[in-house]
């Protein structure tokens, strides 16, 4: 019995070190996941040594040792798989066979066989796809106690004299098979505890990462400005809970926000050298608190004393920095470094898609003074024409005529946003058609059923005009007889349909620059409201050709959000 | 005076030219017309010397007209346009005149004494008549255009020239004089002009002359003297 608890006692010691060992990075290699080669080769000198330290620690008795060796070994297959608990197994065997005595023989072979044990419980474990089991305490403890009882028999199969391993097996047997067992469990146990710590900080840090990148991307979207800085550095320090946070662009700080904030203020000008460097060189700088202090160049009493700056860049030119900081009296977590690091990072790409963002607007305003450019000269100088005429007869209608006109001009050159109410578009397309309808005089009559529900709602800006202009260019304009032109707006199963229809059925598919009006408008729909809406054109030859947009029926809020898109 | 027939599809256009047109106290206006076709007939009715002729109007534009005028028929012609776009450009050279809309009486002056000396001189109209590309054909109340790779033949008879197609037979107010100079369409007979790509065999017959059956299978006529012209364009 007092075996028992002095081999408890050499496995208390192989404990130690194995806590030791779960410290270090080589735990990192016991995932779980795939082994690598040089993984394999540092988990095989170290579970070699654990083996031959079982040895060394056993106690000699009746001509053998009792001992702790095939901890290492059965672990070394269980984790590593058969290759490595054999190889494992084999230089422990080897080992013991040439320290001698009368089971020097059957030990050797024996320890080979657990090495191969355990491995053979790694590939059943991982061919059932539970991997997960690797790591259970139970699981060590029955493939320690099998390759013990196992081993109990090679020994009193191979061991000669055959009466001296009966003896020596009644002496050894039960204390090594609790030993061993206890021990491999105790070993597998602690190393599972240290992986779910580690993966339960990995987590948390993870979450943290996630909350300050959603709860500031969308703040970051809006612009770099003093304002949105202000509300980022806030939430930022609100989450990793470091001593302060900054935000500076090139020239100066945008927004400071906790400990120090008494003499750090936002829209001075950026003074520290670390901050300087990481704006000139475009990297990262730290300042740990104890190699190096951070020195606050404003305030002597400053409590700061380590600091993290970090540039933010946009396609490799640096736009400004974000620093972390830490009082004098608390160290700088690494976990925050590479927190601040990738923040920045996200950071980085998030600014360069809002400039990307910035010129897609852009495009699309110069697309729409485009389109406007579009509008004007044949119809502006036939206005003309036929005004000019109308003078000599009419210089009342005339007059009418080019109020119209100025209007339709004013509202063509101050439509610079982007969204309109559709009784703003009608107006301007109706005075447009009473010019085109005095133009072509009793050949164009034009038919409008609009829903007045629908008077309200926000669309494109110029999303009905080209539609008009196409019908009287291909329509009216082309036809010999009578031109008509229907304007509807209504709603269809959750949709806002505009269409306009004429009775020429002269649509051909544009070529290049023609038709360009009327695909912008699609393209413009698509923009704000997704791919599945946009235009279509139906033509009948010679009878008609209807042009329909559709969009969703939206809420005025969901409206609202077009406009930042 | 120069004989003058004007050309625009809307009307207060045309009113306002008339008017500055009569002021110059240059030209007699013939007639104003809104439409091509109109203004094929008037100008075979009249002869005018000069077109005031606006590019852009319904179905056939001004350029388009001019390829349906016969030769010895063509006018000089001044083009009248809201708005100088690239294709007015590229005719620039060849045309005598053209006048952007609204027109002011000066800049008209100007063309005033550009066709009198024009006239004097007695040039022929400069401008290149290009291929037909298309033949206008009268279809109940519509204006149907024919592609020629569509024509099987053309007939003339007393109530006028006609095109037939596998879609039936339309009247057009082109000439067959028209349509053979400026279309690959050939002559077989006096009234007939056949389109080649049609031409399914061609009979001989024993006085020399010859009948054309067509893809359609209707048969026409050739006469001795188109049947020798046939056979050297036809490369027989």
């Amino acid at each position: 019995m007092s075996l028992i608890f002095e081999l408890l006692q050499q496995t208390a010691v192989i404990i130690v070190i194995a806590y030791l060992f779960s410290k270090s990075p080589a735990m990192d290699y016991l995932s779980g996941a795939r082994l690598q080669r040089r993984q394999l080769l540092i988990l095989y000198i170290v579970f070699s040594s654990f083996s031959i330290l079982g040895t060394y620690t056993g106690l000699p008795i009746q001509g053998a040792i009792a001992n702790t060796r095939a901890i290492g070994a059965v672990l070394a297959g269980l984790i590593g798989g058969p290759v490595l608990g054999l190889s494992v197994g084999l230089t422990a065997g080897l080992h013991r066979f040439s320290l001698g005595g009368f089971t020097d023989f059957s030990c050797g072979i024996s320890t080979t066989v657990e090495g191969l044990i355990g491995g053979l419980v790694h590939l059943y474990l991982i061919r059932r796809k539970k991997p997960e089991q690797l790591f259970h305490p139970f699981v060590a403890f029955s493939a320690t106690l099998i390759a013990e009882v196992l081993q109990m028999t090679i020994i009193l199969a191979l061991a000669r004299p055959f009466e001296d391993a009966v003896a020596l097996v009644k002496v050894i047997a039960l204390p090594m098979i609790c030993a061993n067992s206890i021990g491999a469990a105790l070993f597998i146990s602690m190393v599972r505890d240290q992986k779910r710590v580690r993966d339960k900080v990995g987590a948390r840090f993870s979450s943290k990462a996630f909350t300050v990148a959603d709860r500031t991307l969308g703040i970051l979207s809006r612009g770099f400005s003093s304002e949105t800085a202000r509300e980022m550095v806030e939430v930022i320090r609100q989450e990793t809970g470091v001593g302060a946070v900054a935000i500076t662009d090139r020239e100066e700080i945008l927004a400071f926000s906790g400990i120090g904030a008494d003499h750090h203020h936002a829209g001075n000008p950026v003074v520290t050298k670390w901050s300087k460097q990481a704006l000139r060189e475009n990297k990262v700088v730290f300042v740990n608190g104890y190699d190096e202090h951070f020195q606050c160049p404003l305030s002597s009493n400053c409590p700061l004393g380590s600091a993290l700056v970090v540039p933010l860049q946009v396609d490799q030119e640096v736009v400004g920095t974000i620093s972390l900081y830490e009082p004098k009296t608390k160290l700088f977590l690494n976990i925050n470094r590479s927190f601040g690091e990738g923040l920045a990072t996200l950071y980085s790409h998030q600014l360069l898609r809002s400039r990307f963002e910035e010129q897609k607007t852009l495009l699309v305003q110069s697309e729409l003074k485009l389109l406007q450019a579009q509008v004007n000269p044949h119809f502006l100088f036939n206005a003309l024409n036929t005004i000019m005429a109308i003078i000599r007869k009419d210089a009342d209608q005339a007059r009418g005529l080019l109020l119209q006109l100025s209007t339709f001009i004013r509202t063509n050159l101050k439509r610079n946003r982007d969204i309109v109410t559709l009784e703003e578009e009608l107006a301007h397309i109706n005075s447009y058609l009473e010019i085109e309808k005095a133009r072509f005089g009793d050949r164009l009559t034009v038919n409008q059923e609009i829903d007045p529900i629908l008077l309200g709602l926000n669309i494109p800006v110029f999303t009905l005009q080209p539609l008009i202009e196409n019908a009287i260019k291909h329509g009216v304009a082309d036809l010999l007889d009578q031109g008509q032109i229907w304007v509807r707006v209504y709603r269809h199963k959750g949709l806002v349909v505009i269409e306009v229809e004429d009775n020429a059925g002269n649509y051909r598919k544009p070529l290049d620059s023609q038709g360009l009006g009327l695909r912008l408008v699609d393209q413009r729909i698509k923009n704000n409201y997704g791919n599945e809406f946009g235009l279509t054109v139906v033509c009948e030859p010679q009878q008609k050709t209807l042009v329909q947009v559709r969009f969703p029926l939206v809420e005025e809020s969901a409206n609202d959000s077009c406009v930042n898109h | 005076m120069i004989r003058a027939l004007i050309i625009d599809d809307e009307q207060h256009a045309r009113e306002e030219l008339e008017h500055l047109v009569k002021e110059t106290g240059a030209f007699e206006i013939l007639g104003s017309c809104a439409n091509a076709i109109d203004a094929l007939r008037r100008i075979r009715v009249e002869k005018p010397e000069l077109l005031f002729l606006d590019i852009e109007m319904p179905a056939l534009n001004g350029f388009e007209l001019l390829t349906m005028i016969e030769d010895e028929l063509m006018p000089h012609v001044v083009f009248v346009t809201a708005y100088n776009e690239h294709a007015l450009k590229a005719f620039e050279e060849k045309t005598l005149d053209y006048l952007l809309k609204p027109v002011s009486f000066e800049r008209l002056l100007k063309t005033v004494h550009k066709v009198r000396e024009t006239i004097r001189r007695g040039e022929a109209p400069k401008h290149q008549v290009e291929l037909l590309r298309h033949v206008p054909c009268q279809f109940a109340n519509r204006l149907k255009l024919i592609t020629f790779a569509d024509v099987e033949y053309v007939f003339s008879d007393l109530s006028g020239i006609h095109i037939v197609t596998s879609e039936g037979q339309f009247y057009t107010e082109l000439t067959l004089k028209v349509l053979e100079e400026r279309t690959p369409l050939l002559r077989c007979q006096r009234q007939y002009l056949v389109n080649p790509d049609k031409i399914d065999e061609i009979k001989l017959l024993e006085n020399g002359s010859g009948k054309i059956k067509t893809k359609l299978g209707n048969l026409l006529p050739v006469s001795r003297r188109y049947l020798r012209q046939l056979k050297v364009r036809l490369k027989l």
